[in-house]
């Protein structure tokens, strides 16, 4: 199993995966090479709902990573899922292309980019719900 | 979880481990200095004011670098050891890294040696080159590390957005204003105005010309960003009795220490607005007896406004949610009730990579010292805490210490 080709596979169908334990049934994100919990590596996957809220969030204005020079500004967010696991993603803007509407704790659903943005930069994407 | 630590800590002991000496050159911008310069030139400063010679010293500590691995690789492989003239003499030198905390660390780690009989005299060295290194290679190492390359990376994550993403679940929490957390970056101007070795001790500070500088990554302005710095500085351990025997009369001990690893990733920290400060502080109290009443200032990392604001809450020095507003009233400022980063902090002495967090630690030896500067001497102080942290925040670090006098 490759975690990470898997995960992102997920993303290139439009699906957030979340690793699941088939030993305890804990949920791990990022996905893990060993359950965090109890340490077995018969590791598969589930489909996560997709509903989260914002736990926090920025939006990046200046001084973008290399290969990022285009994309700003753009948003970056702490997403906590439903299913009690967190990630770093991102927002997609709001109905003023900007960020301003977001606030802390709002509630978000998983929305992916389109395949060819998802191919280049394979993160989740989440919007207001 | 087991949360009760050896109280091993005595004052008593021959073994207690001590800092007897410090050194340090400006912070700023010094393209004609050089990283080895830098590193011999603070070195004999600390070796000096610790009233040694280099032979004394059996172990080198080496804080690493961030500018450049060729570098980095020459502290790894004993250079400063030729460099001192300590070769044969010199019973070990080796790196610790941990980032931002990597100086909390190296303290515990010298001190242990100490304590442990495997090391008389431990100095241990920092230099960065930050200040002069070019601008965007830097940018892209700090995309690079401390962010999960896998997970993180390919969302376009960087350090200001790191410091951000904090900030906003801090201000949301405690209900700060922008006003109060640029005050943050005031008080330690403040500081900075006082310290001949600060990068910014010439240019005084508002609260509206933070708020005024532009946007960089939401709710953080460009002027509570802190910028890259070159700077040098070092310290000289060793134990009560040694330094008794050298006829020190006054050193700064550990009364005690606490820390808290609570993630890698910023996108798997669970409280985004507390870090691992709380935890942290509990095991530094309890380890040390002290209680937040019983420091007289404090020196704690300061990357952005509000990893400091959250750290003095965790620490209670502060009330849950008003340590914006605790900098605000001025409590932290010269002449307040409790010093905070009486050097200027890294956001105003500047940012020396690894070893912003070791300038902390050396400005909270020489006021323990009382070999401040006299309009920057906290008057009278005994004891201080340290607090440190490293990566995405990754860790909380706490070192409470205190003057120890010697009796002739």
């Amino acid at each position: 199993m490759n975690i990470v080709n898997d995960f992102r596979e997920g993303l290139a169908r439009g699906e957030l995966l979340i690793q699941k334990c088939h030993d305890c049934n804990g949920v791990n994100m990022y996905p893990r090479y060993a359950c965090p919990h109890c340490q077995s590596e018969n590791l598969g996957w589930q489909k996560s709902s997709g509903v989260g809220v914002v736990h926090s969030f920025t939006v990046l204005r200046a001084g973008p990573p290399e290969g990022f020079e285009t994309d700003i500004p753009y948003a970056l967010a702490v997403v906590k899922l439903e299913e009690g696991v967190q990630l770093l993603a991102r927002l997609h803007p709001d109905s003023q292309g900007d960020w301003l509407e977001y606030n802390c704790e709002d509630k978000v659903t998983f929305a992916p980019a389109p395949a060819e943005e998802i191919a280049k930069k394979p993160c989740a994407w989440f919007t207001k719900a | 979880m087991k949360d009760s630590w050896p109280l091993y800590l005595d004052r008593t002991s021959p073994n207690d481990p001590v800092f007897v000496g410090i050194g340090e050159i400006p912070s700023g911008k010094y393209p004609e200095r050089t990283f080895i310069g830098d590193l011999t030139k603070v070195a004999l400063l600390a070796i000096a004011d610790a009233a040694m010679i280099p032979s004394d010293i059996d172990t080198i500590l080496l804080i690493p670098n961030l500018h450049s691995f060729d570098d980095q690789a020459d502290l790894v492989f004993s250079r400063m050891v030729e460099e001192l003239g300590l070769s044969r003499q010199a019973k070990a030198s080796f790196m610790v890294h941990s980032g931002g905390s990597t100086s909390d660390n190296a303290v515990r780690t010298a001190s242990g040696l100490i304590a442990a009989g495997h090391a008389r005299n431990v100095l241990v060295l920092q230099c960065e080159r930050w200040g002069s290194a070019d601008v965007m290679a830097m940018i892209n190492m700090l995309t690079k590390n401390g962010i999960p390359q896998q997970w993180e990376q390919v969302a376009g994550l960087q350090f200001n957005a790191i410091g951000a993403l904090i900030t906003r679940r801090y201000m949301h929490e405690s209900k700060s204003t922008p006003e109060e957390m640029a005050s943050i970056c005031v008080t330690l101007r403040k500081w900075a105005n006082l310290n001949p070795n600060a990068m910014y001790k010439d240019k005084p500070l508002t609260i509206e010309k933070i708020l005024s500088s532009k946007m960089v990554a939401d709710p953080i302005h460009a002027m509570e960003c802190p910028m890259l710095a070159d700077g040098a500085v070092a310290f000289v351990m060793t134990s009560a009795a040694n330094a008794k025997e050298r006829g020190i009369k006054q050193a700064v001990r550990i009364a005690g220490s606490g820390g808290c690893v609570s993630h890698y990733s910023i996108g798997q920290e669970a409280e985004v607005g507390q870090l691992g400060w709380s935890i942290a502080a509990r095991r530094a109290y309890h380890q040390s007896g002290w209680t937040p009443e019983t420091a007289d200032f404090g020196e704690i990392y300061d990357s952005y406004a509000a990893v400091t604001a959250i750290a003095i809450e965790g620490l209670g020095i502060a009330k849950k949610g008003e340590g914006a507003r605790w900098f605000a009233e001025g409590n932290g400022d010269p002449g307040g009730k409790f010093p905070i980063n009486t050097n200027g902090g890294l956001l105003s002495a500047g940012h020396t990579g690894v070893g912003g967090g070791t300038a902390l630690i050396v400005e909270g030896v020489r006021q323990l010292l009382w070999k401040a500067e006299k309009e920057r001497q906290v008057s009278n102080c005994q004891r201080c805490v340290i607090g440190g942290t490293g990566g995405s925040y990754m860790d909380a670090q706490v070192l409470m210490l205190e003057r120890v006098e010697y009796g002739s």
